[in-house]
């Protein structure tokens, strides 16, 4: 952290990040709290601007980042449906076309014309992932944020991620739960104090990764 | 740079649907489950008129017949301006749930602000419409002219937003700045009186741009006909 000349504090999150990903990858993120993964997947959504460097994108990118998820709390499930399609660059006509599979993807049922603010976070989170699903993303980047459905909506939500990294695109994933990982990933990136510690095929990196915590935890301990 | 921030309004222009409905979806929620819902508006600026033009216009010793269409559109404008200028503030701070999770255009949040207040003078204009047909204000000729004027007033009411936005987010204080500075503006600006009811110090109305984008916009509407185009094109140099 440094004190800029304006006394406004400013965090460097990430440093000397190279990456490259190609069709068909899923890529996983891990590390510690505050290592950088859910700054680093806003660099890749094109939220944050990098001050040094460059991001190249190909393809239509679809983040999914924060509990939250984009959802106006007031509004009712479907015209969050509207609102976030409209968000994510959809046509109120592709909205319309995608309005009931959207709907039956997410289970919804009646609740879908309640306000949103009396959803749980297990329906919110399957409402906002159903509407992302319904773009035809080519980079869908996620954070965390399939771990709060229940397992039967997380065993759809992981076949309908594999379903797009089939069909050439990227899905790229933070993640604390390492079997998770190496059910879904086929690359990890450890990420450590905003430096990509370790980057590679899934299985070494994570039990590079698991060890390290390990070992962390026996020291704390 | 001048690239960017042109391609990035261009963009925002472009997903106005997205921003008519979060426009939208804020004055529904607004006035969701009360009974008059948004008439709401409508009704208090017509007693706020009502009050207040009688007060003022008995204070001033003025003829009710020409003041209070004067007061009515006056305040009906100043409700836009005030409004536009003061919610701008909140543009990006109240939005940082959406703007940190997808990388649309940031002025779709001051367009947000923008088709907002446009939906209440929407409603606003009702009054002034009363108060012309009550009053018999004569004068039709010119009327439209308060179409370009508008449009005058909203495009700088524009970039005025867009600036107000990324202070205040940036710097807290800025919207009670703003908000302090258009409570003196609204007594400055010829709004509940006539600027030659001011006989010295002229140079207030001259120097205020508020008081020529008022006048653009409500002298068609009260039958009068003004070219101030003049006073107020300079401000587009900003």
């Amino acid at each position: 952290m440094a004190e800029a000349g304006d006394g406004a504090i400013q965090v460097q999150c990430l440093k000397d990040i190279n990456l490259s990903l190609d069709k068909g990858d899923r890529l996983g993120l891990v590390g510690e709290n505050g290592a950088g993964k859910s700054t680093l997947l806003r660099v890749m959504a094109g939220i944050y601007r990098p001050q040094e460097g460059c991001v190249k994108r190909e393809g239509k990118t679809v983040p999914l980042l924060d509990i939250s998820l984009c959802l106006d709390d007031n509004a009712t499930g479907r015209q969050n449906i509207r609102l976030r399609g409209l968000f994510l660059g959809l046509s109120s006509e592709q909205i319309s076309a995608h309005e009931q599979e959207i709907i039956s993807f997410s289970e919804l049922g009646d609740h879908i014309d309640m306000p949103v603010r009396t959803y749980s976070t297990g329906m919110r989170m399957r409402l906002a992932f159903s509407i992302s699903m319904a773009v035809e993303a080519e980079i869908l980047l996620l954070d965390e944020v399939l771990a709060v459905g229940d397992s039967a909506f997380q065993a759809k939500a992981t076949a309908r991620l594999r379903e797009i990294s089939d069909r050439a695109g990227i899905v790229v994933m933070a993640l604390h739960s390492s079997p998770a990982i190496m059910k879904f990933c086929n690359k990890v990136a450890w990420l450590q104090d905003g430096a990509v510690r370790m980057l590679g095929e899934c299985h070494e990196v994570i039990r590079a990764y698991d060890q390290f915590m390990h070992s962390k935890e026996k020291t704390d301990a | 740079m001048l690239k960017e921030s042109l391609s990035s309004f261009l963009r925002g222009c472009r997903t106005w649907r997205l921003w008519t409905l979060l426009g939208w979806l804020d004055i529904q929620q607004r006035y969701a489950r009360s009974s008059l819902g948004p008439f709401w508006i409508t009704l208090s600026m017509g007693v706020m008129v009502g009050a207040m033009g009688l007060v003022y216009g008995t204070l001033f010793g003025q003829d009710m017949k020409s003041y209070l269409p004067l007061i009515g559109s006056g305040f009906v404008l100043w409700a836009l301006i005030s409004g536009i200028l003061n919610e701008s503030c909140f543009a990006f701070i109240n939005n940082a749930n959406f703007i940190r999770q997808s990388d649309v255009s940031l002025w779709v949040y001051i367009f947000q602000v923008l088709w907002r207040q446009m939906i209440i003078l929407a409603h606003n204009v009702v009054v002034i419409v009363v108060l012309r047909i009550v009053f018999n204000v004569k004068g039709y000729d010119h009327l439209l002219l308060f179409i370009p004027g508008l449009l005058v007033l909203l495009l700088n009411l524009t970039w005025m937003s867009y600036m107000a936005a990324i202070w205040s987010a940036r710097y807290r204080d800025v919207p009670q700045l703003i908000a302090s500075c258009l409570q003196i503006l609204f007594y400055i600006t010829p709004l509940m009186w006539w600027p030659h009811m001011l006989k010295k110090h002229q140079w207030i109305i001259t120097i205020n741009p508020f008081s020529s984008l008022v006048d653009l916009v409500r002298a068609p509407v009260l039958g009068a006909y003004r070219s101030q185009l003049a006073g107020v094109l300079p401000l587009f140099l900003l």
